[in-house]
């Protein structure tokens, strides 16, 4: 059984699932869904697809150098099967995974630690240049708004059950 | 009163559609750019022998478009022209290929060591190193 990488989107494409497209160079893609398929017959560059991973890669938002990434390896080269040879590498790969999320950890944290002082730095600037530039002009509210007093009227109880007590349309009669 | 026919009734999709069918699909820009560019098969594609199934016979073709004209003048407006400059752009950064999508999600490809009659071959060189 073999895992298969999304052409587009560099996700896994596990077996029975997705499409493929082979070319008449006999070059093959693999798309893990429709989504994939179609940005891919519309002649999308995946490294200008911000969702994409090469995208993510590219622009610097994931870690690509990094000795844990060198472990996954397409292997062309049959091995002949051997109990110890699998415990250690199923042993190998939960450890490298391990430090393998501990420094992705790291590397988001410093990455967001940069882009916070920017994101800060350009709130400050937008912020100036609207006061400067705005043709909305914020006024101060004044100082002080006359109060009305409220007046008191009295008044005379009206009853619904009593016909005509100033509700009725009918004629008054004396 | 004649039929009263809607206009824009498919959204201008069709010509979309044909163009993104496989049969007619083009050469897409890694094969251009590690195939066609090389100078040797370049001069093959632009020195064709008369085809009288392709457009201009294929005496008029644009390597980098991957296109064929009908004559010289319409040619030489391409090359002048937003289309072709843009191309010409994409392909001055690498192509993206499969390779690169493996990359991405973190799959190298294990480089196979060279069989061991070569070993032997350059053993004393490497001791001797």
């Amino acid at each position: 059984m073999r895992i298969e990488k999304c052409y587009f989107c560099s996700t896994n494409v596990y077996p029975g699932h997705g499409s493929a497209f082979v070319r008449n160079d006999a070059k093959y893609f693999r798309f893990c869904t429709s989504k994939c398929h179609k940005n891919f017959k519309m002649k999308r560059n995946p490294r200008k697809v911000r969702w994409t991973k090469a995208f993510r890669k590219a622009a610097g938002k994931e870690m690509t150098i990094d000795s844990t990434i060198e472990f996954e390896k397409r292997r062309n080269i049959p091995v002949r099967y051997d109990r110890e040879l699998i415990q250690t590498t199923v042993q190998a790969m939960k450890r490298v995974g391990e430090i393998k999320a501990r420094r992705e950890r790291a590397f988001f944290k410093h990455r967001m630690a940069a882009s916070r002082e920017k994101h800060k730095a350009h709130r400050k600037k937008v912020l100036e240049a609207t006061k400067s530039k705005s043709s909305v002009k914020l006024l101060e509210p004044l100082a002080e708004t006359p109060v009305k007093e409220k007046i008191k009227v009295a008044v005379i109880a009206k009853s619904a059950l009593i016909q005509g007590e100033g509700r009725s349309m009918g004629m008054e009669i004396d | 009163m004649g039929r009263l026919r809607r206009s824009r009734a498919h959204h201008a999709r069709r010509d979309v559609h044909r163009a993104s069918r496989t049969r007619v699909r083009g050469r897409d820009l890694d094969q251009i750019q590690m195939i066609d560019l090389d100078p040797k098969n370049r001069a093959a594609l632009e020195t064709q022998a008369l085809d009288y199934e392709k457009p201009g016979l294929g005496q008029h073709y644009c390597v980098e478009c991957a296109k064929y004209y009908e004559t010289d003048v319409a040619l030489q407006s391409h090359w002048r022209s937003k289309v072709h400059k843009r191309r010409c752009k994409q392909l001055r950064e690498p192509a993206y290929t499969i390779e690169e999508s493996e990359r991405a999600a973190g799959l190298g490809r294990e480089v196979k060591p060279p069989p061991v009659a070569a070993l032997m071959e350059t053993g004393d060189s490497v001791a001797a190193i």
